[in-house]
């Protein structure tokens, strides 16, 4: 296995994804194709014979141990989420999707995940660009596959605003590469825009420019890895899109995006030896997760809510990211890592509530726990878990963020962030509770005043679990729910225990981030 | 060729491209708002192969002629397809009229001059006259994409943006590595496939592709 063998499978699978098919091989078809590239990329992030840096394609691609982390993000996320879908858009029956529509579908998943890995694969500061943009691209279709007005609008949002905001890093990418060429010997010229040679140089590389050149960069990256006040776009097309493709939206685009700032403000530290880009990553972190807490204490669609969730954990890992030394990278790369299993698992519950109660409101969602208890007690633990709950994961990757924050002297911003993330925990486990415990959803026991005692209805419920009086009248998928069943072991185990390999992986991957030149 | 007359020419050139982003800007109509894309997408293609042969740089021969035949001609053909299957004759519709507009588009070039004279950050070799015209050009789209309200309008704008950000590659830098001008060159004819594909159902869901009839999602 080599990286160009792990970028070809997805690609393949996006083709024969088309092959005209009866849904039921274009289904096998999709999620074999996620699997396999799955299996190819872990194999080669643990097969140990690439440390520390591969190269492919001219040094035009390379894999480190930054890299390898989101790869396994992006073929992790993006297994579940096939698997997901195979049982939520391949479903039978009424509201069906066309089986044109879902082979074009099942090839834009697998494009996406292509861009992804190309995106976290490149070592050409240029081709991670046009693998950004192509991310974009790709995922246009997926966030509009009902053809609904507001799908349409959403992915119409999506479009403009990210491709504005990516010709920004674009003029970034340019100023890198005009300070390289006013420092580069003759013969090195394709060298010029790989990230391992600018970094092995940034010392030579004039300052100012690159200061200017991570600022555009920041903008750029930033409204697609979703940093407020960037981040208009973000709510719309995940809400819009469908379960399974807000999971890889919220999961793993946001963290290529942040990926990318990442490699820059690696260069830029090196080159400058000042605090300037740490100190920009900081300011809009700790912006983001204040813009993001207003919509999450008033959020009426729980989709919404979960993606402004996603607004306030990337200005989490931004922050910790700019708070730096080994605990805060450390932190902020693990944190990407959990959120990107908390945040899907999530999103994929919220698919299962879509189905429950056709409606997207916060409001019309009551007595989950009655209605479906297994897709209640996921849905509440998963919630407490994105709230920052220990023993789940992201309490973990919160606490190391916010200690490095202390540990480097910035009180001000930690207590911020402190004071903001309580505001949101009171606000998750609010709609969480309304949302799962409770009556069913009916117009007396609005006026009747069951919500009086809720606690004594959860009493209730556990003990009939199965939820006998009222059976749920939707299809249950084995698919779909075997993946909650799975993000919910993953999410528990990392809270716990992170095995050793993947462990020393972001332990490495930290280390890069620090600017290690190995 | 002496240089006097190449100096002269660029000269030449960068006023006309200055002059065809404001004819971008003040077009009244969609068509002539096409064309002028395409005149300044021409004179963005003239100016690459002047730079490539005043400087010797073969490769940038390559960016000059994707220029011509995707920009020039493609492109704007693929919007004119779009416009009359669209059945779109009327005037471009905008927030703020015309001679505002103007005015505002001066008042950019203004800033770009200032903001990038004397060599404040950038100290290019050759070609440094160019670089306010790009920022400008820059600055024009984006004055495009937040001022129109049609749909087509904006993808207008988004490609008049990465024309002067092409032109900043090409004089600061004499381009790109060619594979990534190339790879910019694929994903900006997607972009424009998709977004195209996109106005069409904009138009069907919303009966008009005006972008500020799309106001379902707030929050």
């Amino acid at each position: 296995m080599t990286i160009d063998k792990a970028l070809w499978m997805p690609l393949i699978f996006a083709f024969l994804c088309l092959i005209p098919s009866p849904k039921r091989i274009t289904r096998l078809t999709f999620i074999a194709g996620a699997v396999i590239s799955a299996i190819g990329a872990w194999g080669f992030v643990f097969g140990a014979s690439w440390s520390p840096r591969v190269f492919a394609f001219n040094g035009n691609l390379m894999m480190d141990a930054l890299s390898a982390v989101f790869a396994l993000l992006i073929t992790g996320v993006g297994v579940l989420s096939a698997v997901y879908a195979g049982g939520y858009l391949f479903k039978e029956g009424d509201g069906s999707i066309s089986p044109l529509r879902l082979r074009r579908y099942a090839c834009f998943f697998h494009l996406f995940l292509f861009t992804m890995l190309l995106t976290v694969f490149s070592n050409n500061l240029g081709i991670m660009w046009i693998a950004i943009e192509g991310t974009t691209l790709a995922s246009a279709f997926l966030v509009n596959v009902d053809d609904k007005k507001s799908s349409i609008e959403a992915a119409w949002k999506y479009l403009i605003l990210c491709s504005v905001g990516i010709s920004l890093a674009l003029f970034g990418i340019i100023l890198v590469y005009y300070s390289a060429i006013a420092q580069a010997a003759s013969g090195e010229s394709g060298l010029l825009l790989n990230w391992t040679f600018l970094l092995s140089k940034a010392k030579q590389l004039d300052p100012q420019v690159l200061r200017l050149a991570f600022i555009f960069i920041l903008v750029g990256y930033g409204t697609k890895a979703g940093l407020a006040p960037f981040h208009s776009w973000l709510p719309d097309a995940h809400s819009q899109a469908p379960a399974p493709v807000s999971a890889l939206l919220s999961g793993v685009l946001l963290s290529c995006a942040t990926l990318g700032i990442l490699r820059f403000h690696i260069l830029t530290k090196a080159a400058t030896g000042s605090a300037f880009s740490d100190t920009l990553l900081i300011f809009f972190g700790v912006l983001s997760v204040v813009v993001a807490t207003p919509f999450i204490l008033e959020q009426k669609d729980y989709k919404r809510l979960l993606a402004y969730s996603s607004v306030e954990h990337m200005g989490l890992a931004a922050a910790g990211l700019g708070f730096g030394g080994a605990l805060g990278l450390y932190g902020a790369i693990l944190h990407i890592m959990n959120h990107a299993f908390t945040k899907s698992l999530l999103f994929f519950s919220s698919g299962h509530l879509y189905y429950l109660f056709h409606s997207k409101e916060i409001a019309d969602v009551k007595g989950l726990l009655r209605k479906n208890a297994f897709l209640g007690i996921i849905f509440f633990l998963a919630a407490l878990a994105i709230a920052g709950m220990p023993p789940f994961s992201i309490f973990v990757s919160e606490f190391l963020i916010l200690s490095a924050g202390f540990l480097g002297g910035k009180y001000i911003s930690c207590a911020v962030l402190l004071l903001f993330l309580a505001l949101i925990f009171v606000g998750f486990l609010r709609h969480a509770s309304r949302m799962t415990l409770g009556g069913p959803n009916t117009n007396q026991s609005k006026q009747s005043g069951d919500w009086g005692r809720p606690n004594y209805h959860f009493g209730k419920e556990i003990k009939s679990l199965g939820g006998s009086e009222e059976p749920p009248k939707v299809e249950r998928s084995l698919l779909m729910d075997s993946v909650l069943v799975v993000g919910m072991i993953v999410i528990l185990t990392m809270g716990f225990y992170i095995p050793g390999p993947l462990n020393a992986l972001i332990q490495a991957a930290g280390r890069i981030a620090g600017g290690t030149i190995l | 060729m002496s240089a006097e007359f190449m100096a002269s020419l660029i000269h030449f050139l960068g006023m006309m491209l200055l002059i065809a982003s404001f004819w971008i800007l003040v077009s009244s109509q969609i068509g002539a708002c096409i064309r002028a894309y395409a005149t300044h997408s021409f004179l963005l293609a003239l100016i690459t192969a002047v730079v490539a042969w005043s400087q010797h740089i073969e490769h940038l021969i390559i960016p000059a002629l994707l220029t011509l035949a995707l920009k020039t001609i493609v492109i704007p053909h693929v919007f004119f397809r779009i416009i009359r299957r669209l059945g779109i004759r009327k005037e471009v519709e905008s927030y703020i009229n015309i001679p505002f507009s103007l005015l505002l588009a001066v008042l950019l070039v203004f800033i770009s001059f200032y903001a990038t004279g004397e060599g404040r950050f950038l100290k290019p070799a050759a070609f440094g006259e160019f670089i306010p015209l790009a920022i400008s050009t820059v600055f024009f789209g984006m004055l495009m994409m937040t001022t129109r309200k049609k749909a087509i309008s904006q993808v207008l704008g988004l490609l008049l943006i990465e024309n002067g950000l092409f032109l900043m590659a090409i004089t600061m830098t004499f381009g790109m590595p060619l594979l990534v001008e190339m790879g910019i060159f694929f994903d900006v004819l997607i972009a424009v496939m998709i977004m195209g594909l996109f106005v069409f159902k904009i138009r069907d869901a919303f009966e008009g592709i005006d972008a500020d009839d799309m106001t379902v999602l707030k929050g």
